[in-house]
């Protein structure tokens, strides 16, 4: 007998019949791939250009608001599951973490500005100098020439020829440029270690005092030197050099009119002589390249 | 077409810098689903023409040459037709492994239309390349059903 239950159910399904791809199809296939490369060449050459940004400008509204939705569900993903109640707890705790962010950035400053008053008050208070502090905003990048932006300018009541002090932990305030130039809100201070400054200085040595010109030296490979000294005025290693003010003194319609006298600026390293004259390579008190925050003397009370 | 490069470029895009390329998984599942309907001819071709509207709209949203995609999912698919000609579309290994020879080709195809000779290949392999792939064989099973179901009756 013959059990049918056990015959094989014939197979229909659409699937298993396996037919011969066309040639058609595959001819259709290379046809759209040359297209496409005709459409590389033609848009590599820019002749699709108005096409394509006429297509892209009517998608461009369609995509951005689909990446805003993106955006929305990302931030959704990121926030915490749960009770809305949580969700608001996170915001309020979020806006309390940015309040105490501003406040203690605003306290930081408030300890830096502190820092450079007490600074600023003692030396105020050994100096008979009114200063106005400044932060240093640009060093110049050329090697070239030394020369410092400042942060402030001529609505400060800077002016061309005005001494810049700074002053570096466990050292004195020192002289570290002039003001070359100033803007409204910013000025350019030469350094006094550039070739171009040249201020009068005085040496003070055993009671006595010498003058010279201090002259910058950056660009000879050093710092700073005392130029045109008389050789019979006593200059020693380790002497202190200040400020002659001698522009002042002599009452020259000059910029460097401006420069007080007194400003210490650094001491002797090596004395030599030439002919009637002697020269004295100098180390400044402060160096000005180390320097982020400066004093800009305004003037000097009598 | 369209409407899937769109969302393939905004939805699908993951924070590192992969989407998920859901056109070319899309017409190498309709191209599979062609090679075992009644008039192969037919289905192939229409697939065909979806890979150019599709590769053309990711060129637009994607600002490189037009042509471009549309070429590598072009080449990605007749390649899948060829190999697939002679074999039983049945289980779901046959759908992960068109998808993964079609990602590899239409990665290379792309890496070679855009980046030309500026790659260095096994670090592009090893870094682009492989988890494209891997991304892209994520969701190859669900939109293969999902597509078998939207053309269960032109099949």
């Amino acid at each position: 007998m013959h059990d049918l239950l056990n015959d094989k159910p014939i197979k229909l399904r659409r699937s298993q019949i396996r037919l011969p791809l066309g040639l058609r199809s595959l001819l259709v296939g290379l046809f759209l791939c040359g297209l496409a490369v005709l459409l590389i060449a033609l848009d590599g050459q820019g002749k699709l250009g108005s096409a394509r940004a006429f297509v892209q400008q009517g998608l461009a509204p369609v995509a951005q608001v689909l990446t805003g939705i993106r955006g929305q569900v990302d931030a959704f993903a990121m926030a915490p599951f749960g009770d809305a109640a949580i969700q608001a707890r996170l915001q309020e705790l979020e806006r309390e973490n940015s309040r105490l962010a501003d406040q203690l950035l605003r306290l930081e400053q408030a300890q830096v500005e502190n820092v450079f008053l007490r600074q600023q008050l003692q030396i105020q208070r050994e100096h008979p100098w009114t200063l106005l502090g400044a932060e240093v905003t640009v060093r110049s990048p050329d090697a070239g020439r030394r020369v410092i932006v400042i942060a402030r300018g001529t609505r400060d009541g800077l002016a061309p020829g005005m001494a810049v002090i700074s002053q570096l932990p466990g050292g004195p305030t020192a002289l570290i440029g002039i003001v070359e130039a100033a803007g409204p809100r910013t000025a350019e201070v030469l350094l006094i270690t550039d070739i171009s400054s040249q201020i009068s200085a005085r040496v003070m040595n055993e009671g006595r005092s010498a003058l010279g010109m201090m002259q910058g030296q950056w660009q000879n490979g050093s710092r700073l030197r005392l130029n045109q000294v008389d050789r019979g005025l006593p200059l020693k290693q380790g002497a202190s050099v200040m400020t002659a003010g001698m522009t002042a003194a002599l009452n020259l319609p000059l910029d460097l009119a401006s420069v007080p006298s007194n400003i210490p600026v650094g001491v002797i390293e090596e004395v030599r002589t030439a002919e009637n004259y002697q020269y004295a390579d100098l180390r400044p008190f402060v160096d000005p390249d180390q320097v982020r925050y400066v004093w800009v003397i305004l003037n000097q009370d009598d | 077409m369209l409407v899937l490069a769109l969302v393939q470029v905004t939805l699908l895009s993951t924070p590192l810098g992969f989407s998920v390329p859901l056109v070319l998984i899309v017409v190498i599942s309709g191209a599979l689903l062609s090679m075992g309907a009644a008039f192969p001819d037919v289905g192939v071709q229409r697939v065909l023409r979806w890979a150019l509207y599709g590769g053309l709209t990711l060129d637009i949203l994607a600002a490189t040459y037009l042509g471009t995609h549309a070429l590598a999912l072009l080449t990605a698919t007749l390649v899948v037709v060829v190999l697939a000609r002679r074999i039983r579309i049945e289980g779901i290994m046959i759908p992960l492994l068109a998808v993964l020879i079609a990602s590899v080709i239409y990665e290379l195809v792309l890496a070679l239309l855009i980046n030309r000779g500026m790659i260095e290949w096994s670090t592009y392999a090893l870094l682009i390349m492989l988890p494209s792939i891997l991304i892209t064989l994520i969701p190859t099973l669900p939109i293969f059903f999902l597509v078998r179901w939207l053309l269960r009756n032109q099949l």
